[in-house]
């Protein structure tokens, strides 16, 4: 057979229309065809309606008829997923040629793990609150737009979805909140401040790197226990809670109708919590965790407060529209980690559900500090894979 | 440098191009010789390691990673076994 990618007839499907057939719950099929080691670091994942076969292209290259042979045959169209979108069309190409109806991602996994989501949480008279997704690794992250203002919640790497995002409302950024140094990915905060020339901050306690006990070198403005942000109508209330990191906070914004949304970052998540081994000391921080969770927490949070944390674990967390947010009492209900538990039963809960420890997030933290700075290639291979920053289900 | 009889340059190619070609001339190579490949994807490092496994009459040699002109060549040997 004859193939040139430059003149490939395969249809193609974007980051965009996939990620909205993975919301949809409808049922899909995934060919992945890079290599096993690839696939298994970081599979495109939906919900129990998708199925994956993982089948590298050089099997389709070295004998066709046998790879043919290992496809399902009740499926009526594949997506196929490649590391950059050459493989997947050449494979797409012959499954074209022998029945199926197939169509390959465009960019790849390079494509769908850049991709991000962006929709509204909340929109009123009062402003909006915006959710921005990056869907491949779990990564949440929030604006608030009111009054010509805006302010960033834990803004991820690719800065220009959030510069887009405020001028195209027609605002000001006027601060740049990170609920905590984030170990699983690079932080758009620091490149943003600089761009924008909008103050970053993050609590002093994370400005430490855990593990060397180097201090910072970014430029940062210390966050308060208690500081208040006034964003147009919304305020916003950072509450310290240590636990995952020295310096985590909480960002509460209030609206004027009386919503309350709680930014969590890696605080409670919808199914799980945030781990507290990664600085490298989990026996020492677990304790300080259980008071943040179960003594501190609850003095701020009523029923119908929503919780937004800065990361998901699975699409089944999505709230049925894309949005990963549920107010507290539903939280409380799907949420087995919440439990009451004694500060005992709580340590032996946290040291049964730790997954591995990502050596890379070491890495990260130096790089969301400034003690290292990445080039491009590099971020994106410290940010290959989705989060671990949960507790294992 | 392992020895080998024949080149295959495939400097620019992206995936699945560099194992494409390949695949084509390790069937013209005649059994026993080694085809060296020249590639600038570094993908291709892992999925030759990958493809050999299950390949039918292929070995991989060796693999290198080499200086040129400021770009990384990624250099694979290939012998015909069959
Ligand atoms: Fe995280």
């Amino acid at each position: 057979m004859t193939f040139t990618q430059d003149q490939s007839t395969v249809t193609e499907i974007s980051p965009r229309e996939l990620y909205a057939r993975l919301l949809s719950a409808q049922p899909l099929f995934i060919l992945d065809v890079r290599n096993e080691d690839e696939f298994k670091r970081m599979p495109v994942e939906g919900h129990a309606t998708l199925r994956t076969l993982n089948l590298p292209y050089f099997d389709f290259i070295e004998d066709e008829e046998a790879a043919l042979a290992r496809l399902p045959k009740d499926v009526e169209e594949v997506v196929v997923i490649c590391a950059k979108g050459g493989a997947s069309q050449y494979v797409a190409e012959v499954l074209n040629n022998h029945g199926y109806r197939a169509v390959s991602l465009t960019d790849g996994m390079i494509g769908w793990g850049n991709y991000y989501d962006v929709r509204d949480v909340a929109s009123a008279a009062w402003g909006r609150i915006v959710q921005i997704a990056r869907p491949a690794r779990g990564d949440l992250s929030f604006a608030i737009i009111s009054d010509g203002q805006a302010a960033l919640v834990d803004p991820l790497r690719h800065i220009n979805v959030y510069r887009e995002l405020i001028e195209g409302a027609g605002a000001k950024l006027t601060a740049i909140l990170d609920t905590h140094v984030h170990a699983d990915h690079i932080s758009g905060g620091p490149a943003l401040a600089k761009e924008t020339g909008a103050p970053y901050y993050i609590h002093p306690y994370d400005a430490i790197h855990p593990i060397d006990m180097l201090p910072a070198v970014i430029a940062y403005e210390p966050l308060r226990d208690g500081q208040v942000f006034q964003i147009g109508q919304v305020r916003v209330t950072s509450i310290w809670y240590p636990g995952h990191t020295l310096g985590q906070v909480n960002f509460l914004a209030e609206t004027p109708d009386g919503g309350r949304y709680l930014f969590t970052g890696d605080g409670i998540f919808l199914r799980s919590f945030g781990r507290p081994d990664l600085g490298g000391k989990g026996e020492a921080w677990t304790p300080i965790l259980y008071r943040s969770m179960f003594e501190w927490l609850p003095r701020y949070l009523t029923d119908d407060t929503m919780i937004l944390p800065a990361h998901f674990s699975t699409l089944d967390e999505d709230a049925g529209n894309g949005i990963f947010a549920a107010p507290y009492k539903q939280v409380l209900a799907q949420n087995d980690s919440l439990k009451p538990r004694t500060l005992e039963e709580f340590t032996s809960y946290v040291l049964s559900h730790l997954p591995v420890f990502p050596p890379e997030y070491v890495e990260i933290k130096r790089v969301n500090i400034g003690l290292v700075e990445p080039c491009d290639g590099k971020a994106n291979e410290l940010e290959l894979g989705k989060n671990i920053c949960a507790l294992a289900g | 440098m392992p020895h080998f009889d024949q080149t295959l340059d495939v400097k620019g190619a992206k995936c699945p191009m560099p194992l494409v070609k390949s695949r084509k001339a390790i069937t013209e190579l005649p059994v026993g010789q080694v085809l060296q490949v020249i590639s600038t994807d570094r993908g291709s490092v892992a999925d030759f390691q990958g493809w050999v496994k299950t390949a039918k009459n292929v070995e991989l040699v060796a693999q290198e990673t080499v200086q040129e002109n400021g770009q990384e060549l990624y250099v694979h040997y290939l012998r015909r076994t069959a």
